[in-house]
């Protein structure tokens, strides 16, 4: 069954974060640099998705071991000190409810053929509203040419019938693309692959509306294998139009009231101080 | 090598150059991209990027050049490094600025309407008052709108499309239509018309006036209809915040003339009342916030907790100067004068608090943590109670995520 | 891997997915750490006490493979009564002579009275039996042998004595390993090796950047040789080398010292003669008895017509060795003036090589320079930017040196081939026409190569033959007059001089001038007039060894020794294992791959003593190339530091040697005592407490030539940084992504700091020891810059590949960063102060300069 809605699957487990995707991603879209400074941050340097960074790889240094990962033994435990170096390849989640899409006023930001949310860079006029209304830090307006910009999927490569470029980089497959369905699947199977193997941190995120209900689902979901806040994801995000329903009703009473003052002060007056 | 004193090297670490700097130079102007245009040709996704400085960082300079992973503080949610989880709001001073603006041209065509429906002949200048203001307000409001796009001449995107879901769609929508109705309502107070215009404008008026009204409410919706966790913890208060601050804005610049004395009193009342409700909103809206008090710490401490108190008190300041009985033309100069600084500072108080909001990982973590993410979403039930989720661990990740807080906090 | 081999990682990933279990020793928790079952810090420069305690444990422990390493090594073979091992003479072997070098003599086989040849080396002129082909291992059939492995001077005993020091605390104390974690290592690798498992090790210069850099693989080899790993699948070990195909330049000689093939270079201490070189170089037994073939057909492929049989095939013309010319030796000419001109293609010694302060010395004392690279590197620009210049030590206008930068052409805009660590060559297309003046170094030797010709076309002076004779005469295709690589990969592979026909492979070379081949090894990659290394069948259409995918010398055998992964009657030692077998219906050797021995040669044969050449191969000897056909746990000859690994310190190092007190290092390493290259010899020295290792991040390419200037790249790793343990950021006052200023005795560089868990302090030889980590891909031209740290690293070199020790060095590090008056030149502080004496000895007396003797008390 194929539904032509294509996505990720991000297995931090696999990742050795040599940054290829990166690289292949800014090389592909051709995008610029994001400026050379050293961070502090273990090896990221660039620190966090952006308009010219559309894969991040984040690394997490914790004093925690990480059990098996898979094979019978487990080193951390014997090593001085309990410590383990995780990996994360970020990327646009392009989610099932999308903030940004449903935030952008100029319908510069559509949702494709591939299920993918793209920011159509000839239509965007730069108000800057989905920066704010994605949950999960990832548009940005370069402020160089003030257009909002991000993860495409690689629209032009998936016209091609080609893999997105951070994909087809990957050397260790910790990312992988394809039909949703499917992806949804091996990585349920990963998941409990790796619980049998004893590594019960393992968990999905947002795979599916169930999952995470605030987004139904992401296009772009990963395997973790540590609270979503290590990896700079937070925890329940949610798509800031699900509630905006009790603003509009709030804007009602508020200016039900207004005119109501309106009216009252100009009649009490006319009825005389 | 050993080297003995009389060969120490001539100069000072000032005058010598660093190695490498003027070869840097004589490298080809490069845009980041590293592609030769004698080769490549630019027609990637991201090609339209323009690159003023190439040394520049986007990001502006790194404000989280982080500590060492191990010493990163002991929060009790984890963060990565302190990095921002959310992307700050781009706005510039334009739209604090047009939120007042808007705001009160809005009160104002409100007020103005009823006026001239309820008691036009007594209050003609009022309402002829308001029309001007609002008149001025619509294009003042257009202007900083525009001001404060990325690409101002794409202005007009805005009204390609209709989309419900987009309080700034909507809102666009509304100013457009409240500027039409305000610019035609105002005319024949600037030029002479012919009658059958004139008529035209006392409609067009109404219509200000009715459209009026949800453009001093819905920047509020505007705003919680973000990911800012303080917007977002505030978003039932907003909106009605905002209507009170605009009339109460609105009643102070109408306090500024000279008025008949029905229409003057019309105006104080509309005034004090509004200034009443405002005061009263911003205490509840902090309460709201509260909830989650990491979120709300932009609304009490630093620049941003000061404007939001500034703003209060200058509302309290301001209403009590309306209440003082009878009739000082100085004081309520005065009363205006603090009313209107008050609006202002509270538009700025709360744009700058929502740009630390988002700066600060912990209040969106923090937020969430506490049942602030889609778990308030009145149709969703928490996905914790699923069993579905069970398997594909999602919980697991949550419980763990409440553990891993107790440890933190014991550690 | 994962750091500097991160697709080649993949597969690892793949294995460990499978079950496979991931062991990463290293002084750095790197990436491949990261995803590892087991990691293991260890100190740096303590490699050989760690894979000696491993051989040590499988012995004792009885947990070797007992029939692989009875008939497929030398375990069983008796050594010379002579012989001395470092457990009688105290860390030296027998045959120490004070001339700093080893006679072998002692190391020798009984029974066979002569030194039994290394198949590859050096050329042996200078040990006992040269020139006298009798002695030359004729006898190696009469050596004699215990099969118990019970005789006192049996391989076998030898090898257990040697070892029996590296006990588990012994490595705690040397290696800082915890002796549980060591024996889970151990266990884990005895378990997984056997009939039925193999593991294999992987490294990289990681082990080789040594002072005893051959003898840390040496061990490795011992050890798989013991647990029966060598020649069979998921065995053997595999070297993770630095650059695409350095393999393939290393294969076709870059190396100063050997000919295509890895013929040794012929030396001038005897008149050049083919036959007294043959004399010099041929064993009597197995395989490489062949080599007069390899080497004639060489001299064939170059010389052509002008090769025969009465002028020696031109043999005479071939450059003769005078001594040791390594890179080393060669810049230290350089920086006497001894060296007018030098050319350096696809390398950046200015900011690559150890010790940049005197490279650039030395490319200031040329008459021309030629530098071919992608950017203007370091190197090119060595006359206006270097530090010593910014310094205003040196100005650019008393440089004499005349620099010719001649731009060169990427991978991706000629063809040509990659040959990989496994030895699977890869042929890769032309994509695109390079730019501008961009050539391919194919196309630069060649015509440089026709220009001389031209201009020593005259001359009638019998040193010019050699290039008179050369042929040269590539056909040239497109625009630039490129040359046809296919005519190149011909003249490698060989053919028959007679029809030009490309011979099938080495078997078919002749020694009489009948065929020519640039580079026996090669032999077969052109067969068929084939281009076989562009073979691309997908795996899906051929089984799971490949053998059309590519390649793979020698004769397309993708596993080497593969004899080995069948018992001695020539069955699988296991169905899991089963790869290369005897057939006993077909009377021949088959299986999955090209099996690596006389194809129809009887598991049962054993040869007549007297037997000669390839008769000479019992039915149970895989390892061919050596001349009695066993894989060799003790090596007679072939190396210059010793039959077997000994556990020596850097030369910089903070502790003196747990396991030989006397003797501190490796006393055949090659030192370079000059005054821009200061050694800091003494340890527990306050001055410089700080083990410092380097080593590479995925983000960059080795001295950043091909990443500094690519800004995708440079964003990944802008600046230059060490990392350090918190303990030590703490013991020093230092803040993450602070600045820090490191001395060592020759130089010193200031860089950025990451604090991180991933380095921490380990106890040895008693005391807490701090190794500071520092990447060495920046320097002072290009996008980004900052220091580099090959400044810091000294001149001296293992004496057998003459590589450097960049692994291990001792240094300090200080807070803040450092005023550019003393950059990369240092007279700080630490050499101020007064040398600590040394106690104990650092080396025997007489094996190093006397003023490394005991002087005064050792330090309270």
């Amino acid at each position: 069954m194929t539904t032509g809605q294509m996505g990720f699957f991000t297995d931090t487990t696999l990742c050795i974060g040599c940054k290829a995707c990166e690289v292949a991603c800014k090389q592909w879209n051709q995008l610029p640099d994001d400026g050379f400074r050293l961070t502090g941050m273990s090896f990221d340097n660039t620190g966090q998705l952006g308009a010219s960074t559309w894969r991040h790889v984040a690394f997490v240094e914790r004093p925690e071991a990480l059990p098996g990962q898979g094979s019978p033994l487990d080193g951390a435990k014997l090593a001085d000190g309990a410590f383990s170096w995780l990996m994360m390849s970020d990327v646009c989640k392009h989610c099932e409810r999308a903030g940004c899409l449903e935030a952008c006023p100029t319908g510069a930001i559509l949702r494709t053929e591939f299920g993918s949310v793209y920011v159509q860079p000839d239509v965007c006029n730069g108000c800057g509203y989905c920066v704010s209304a994605c949950p999960f830090g990832v548009v940005d307006r370069r402020e160089d040419d003030g257009r909002a910009w991000k993860c495409t999927l690689c629209y032009d490569r998936l016209k091609e019938d080609l893999v997105p470029a951070c994909a087809k980089a990957c050397p260790t497959a910790s990312i992988q693309f394809g039909e949703i369905g499917e992806l949804k699947e091996r990585a349920r199977q990963r998941v409990e692959q790796l619980h049998e193997r004893g590594v019960g941190e393992a968990y999905l995120y947002g795979a599916d509306a169930v999952n995470q209900p605030g987004t139904e689902g992401l296009h772009a979901f990963f395997l973790l294998c540590d609270v979503p806040e290590k990896y700079n994801l937070p925890p329940d995000p949610v798509v800031p139009t699900k509630k905006l329903g009790e603003s509009w009703r709030a804007m009602a009473w508020g200016i039900a009231g207004l005119a109501a003052l309106a009216v009252g002060s100009v009649l009490s007056a006319r009825s005389g101080p | 090598m050993m080297r003995r004193p009389d060969e120490q090297a001539p100069g000072s670490a000032e005058e010598v150059r660093r190695p490498g700097e003027e070869v840097r130079e004589t490298i080809p102007p490069v845009d980041g991209r590293n592609i030769d245009p004698e080769i490549g040709a630019l027609m990637g996704e991201g090609a339209l990027q323009r690159v003023r400085d190439v040394n520049a960082p986007p990001h502006g300079e790194a404000s989280w050049i982080g500590p060492p992973p191990s010493d990163v503080p002991d929060t009790p949610v984890p963060t990565y490094y302190g990095v921002p989880t959310l992307k700050e709001p781009v706005w510039k001073w334009y739209i604090p600025g047009y939120f007042y603006l808007g705001g009160l041209s809005g009160a104002c065509a409100a007020l103005g309407a009823a006026a001239e429906l309820m008691d036009g002949r007594a209050m003609a200048s009022l309402s002829r008052r308001c029309r001007l203001v609002a008149a001025g307000g619509g294009v003042g409001s257009a202007a900083l709108l525009i001001a404060d796009l990325g690409r101002p001449a794409r202005f007009l995107n805005m009204l390609r499309v209709f989309r419900p879901s987009s309080p700034m769609n909507v809102g666009t929508w509304i100013v457009s239509a409240f500027g039409a109705c305000a610019g035609l309502a105002a005319l024949p107070s600037i030029v002479p018309v012919p009658r059958t215009v004139r008529r035209m404008a006392d409609v067009a008026s109404v219509g200000a006036g009715v459209i009026g009204l949800p453009l001093t409410a819905y920047t509020g919706v505007l705003l919680a209809g973000t990911a800012v966790p303080l917007w977002q913890g505030a978003r039932r208060a907003l909106p009605i915040l905002f209507a009170c601050s605009a009339a109460a804005s609105a009643a102070s610049l109408l306090d500024l003339f000279p008025a008949r004395r029905r229409a003057s009193v019309a105006v104080h009342r509309f005034g004090a009342a509004a200034k009443a409700a405002e005061v009263a909103m911003t205490v509840a809206l902090e309460r709201q916030v509260a909830a989650v008090p990491r979120v709300a710490e932009p609304l009490r401490t630093g620049v941003t907790g000061g404007l939001w108190r500034a703003a209060q008190g200058l509302f309290a300041a301001s209403l009590v100067t309306t209440l003082v009985p009878g009739w000082h033309r100085r004081l309520r100069l005065f009363g205006a004068l603090l009313g209107t600084a008050g609006a202002v500072a509270l538009r700025f108080a709360l744009i700058e608090g929502g740009r630390r909001s988002a700066r600060d990982p912990l209040a969106t973590f923090v937020q969430q943590r506490a049942g602030g993410g889609a778990r308030e979403v009145p149709e969703l039930e928490s996905p914790r109670r699923h069993p579905e989720s069970e398997r594909s661990g999602a919980a697991a990740g949550g419980e763990r995520g409440f553990q891993l807080t107790d440890r933190g906090q014991h550690a | 891997m994962a750091e500097a081999h991160p697709v080649g990682f993949r597969w690892v990933m793949e294995a460990k997915n499978r079950g496979a279990t991931i062991i990463h020793v290293d002084p750095r928790f790197s990436r491949t750490s990261s995803v590892a079952d087991l990691y293991v810090r260890i100190r740096p420069g303590s490699d050989i006490a760690f894979l000696g305690g491993l051989v040590r444990y499988v012995i004792e422990n009885e947990r070797y493979f007992k029939e692989y390493v009875l008939h497929y090594t030398n375990a069983a073979t008796l050594i010379d009564e002579r012989f001395r091992d470092t457990e009688d003479l105290g860390g030296l072997f027998s045959g120490w002579d004070p001339k700093e070098a080893y006679d072998p003599e002692t190391w020798q086989y009984e029974g066979v009275g002569g030194v039994v040849p290394a198949t590859g080396h050096k050329e042996v002129f200078a040990e006992k039996g040269a020139g006298r082909v009798d002695l030359r291992g004729v006898k190696v059939l009469r050596r004699k042998e215990d099969p118990t492995l019970q005789h006192p001077r049996s391989v076998f005993q030898i090898l257990r004595r040697h070892f029996s020091r590296y006990t588990p605390e012994m490595v705690e104390d040397t290696c800082g390993v915890p002796q549980a974690l060591f024996l889970r290592v151990a266990e884990t690798l005895c378990q997984n090796s056997g009939r039925d498992r193999t593991s294999a090790f992987c490294y990289a210069v990681g082990w080789t950047q040594h002072t005893v850099g051959v003898q840390y693989i040496r061990t490795a080899s011992i050890l798989q040789l013991l647990l029966g790993n060598m020649g069979r699948t998921g065995g053997g070990i595999l070297a993770l080398r630095g650059h695409t195909t350095i393999q393939g330049s290393t294969d076709c000689a870059t190396l100063y010292d050997l000919l295509p093939g890895y013929l040794p270079m012929p030396h001038a201490v005897q008149d050049a003669k083919l036959e007294n070189y043959v004399r010099n170089n041929q064993p009597a037994t197995h395989w490489w008895s062949e080599m007069p073939k390899y080497i004639v057909s060489l001299l064939k492929a170059w010389y052509g017509e002008a090769a025969t049989r009465e002028n020696d095939f031109g043999f005479g013309w071939l450059p003769q060795l005078t001594g040791n010319h390594s890179h080393m030796t060669t810049v230290a000419d350089m920086a006497d003036g001894k060296l007018k001109g030098y050319f350096v293609m696809g390398e950046n010694p200015a900011a690559g090589s150890m010790n940049g302060a005197l490279h650039r010395k030395g490319l200031r004392k040329l008459d021309w320079l030629v530098v071919r690279d992608f950017p203007l590197n370091e190197t090119a620009e060595f006359w206006r930017t270097a530090p010593e210049i910014a310094r205003g030590e040196v100005r650019t206008e008393d440089i004499q040196t005349e620099v010719f930068f001649f731009p060169a052409a990427t991978h991706t805009e000629k063809d040509g081939s990659f040959t990989n660590t496994q030895r699977m060559l890869q042929w890769h297309h032309k994509a695109i026409e390079a730019p501008g003046d961009c050539r391919s170094d194919l196309w630069f030797a060649y015509h440089l190569g026709k220009r001389l010709k031209a201009m020593y076309a005259g001359s009638s002076l019998e040193r010019d033959r050699g290039i008179q004779a050369l042929t040269l005469d590539y056909p040239v295709l497109g625009p630039h007059d490129e040359p046809d690589v296919q005519a190149v990969v011909k003249e490698i592979s060989g053919f028959t001089v007679a029809d030009g026909k490309p011979v099938p492979g080495f078997t078919k070379l002749a020694d009489d001038g009948s065929t020519a081949c640039g580079c026996w090894i090669y032999s077969g990659v052109y067969a068929d007039g084939v281009n076989q290394a562009a073979r691309r069948k997908p795996r899906s259409q051929q089984s799971w060894v490949a053998p059309e995918w590519g390649w793979a010398w020698p004769a397309n055998r993708r596993l080497m020794y593969n004899r080995a992964s069948a018992d001695p009657e020539g069955k699988p030692w296991s169905e899991r294992k089963r790869y290369v077998w005897w057939d006993e219906a077909q009377k021949r050797w088959s299986g999955y791959d090209v099996p690596d021995f006389v194809a129809d040669r009887p598991p049962s044969y054993r040869p007549p003593p007297d037997a000669r050449g390839l008769a000479a191969i019992s039915g149970i000897d895989p390892f061919i190339m050596q001349a009695d056909g066993k894989g060799w746990l003790f090596a007679p000859s072939g190396l210059l530091d010793g039959p077997l690994p000994t556990h020596y310190e850097p030369l910089e190092s903070v502790i003196p040697n747990p396991i030989y007190p006397e003797q501190q290092c490796n006393p055949a390493r090659d030192e370079y005592p000059r005054r821009e290259n200061p050694y800091h010899l003494p340890y527990d020295d306050p001055r410089f407490p700080y083990v410092i290792t380097t080593y590479r991040l995925t983000e960059h390419h080795t001295a950043g030539g091909m990443s500094r200037w690519l800004s995708w790249l440079c964003e990944l790793q802008p600046e230059m940084f060490c990392e350090i343990s918190r303990e030590l950021a703490r013991e020093k006052g230092v803040e993450n992504a602070g600045w820090v200023t490191i001395t060592t005795a020759r130089a010193e560089i200031e860089c950025r700091v990451l604090v991180t868990d991933r380095f921490k302090p380990l106890r040895a030889g008693g005391r807490v020891i701090h190794t500071i980590g520092l990447p060495y891909h920046w320097s002072y031209v290009g996008r980004i810059t900052g220091d580099p740290a090959n400044e810091l690293i000294p001149f001296v070199a293992d004496p057998n590949v003459s590589i450097q020790e960049s692994k291990a060095f001792t240094g300090n590090l200080r807070p803040g960063r450092l005023s550019f008056g003393r950059r990369a030149a240092t007279d700080g502080v630490e050499l101020r102060q007064p040398e600590p004496p040394f106690s104990p000895p650092r080396d025997k007396p007489g094996v190093r300069d006397p003023k490394y003797l005991p002087a005064q008390e050792p330090p309270k």
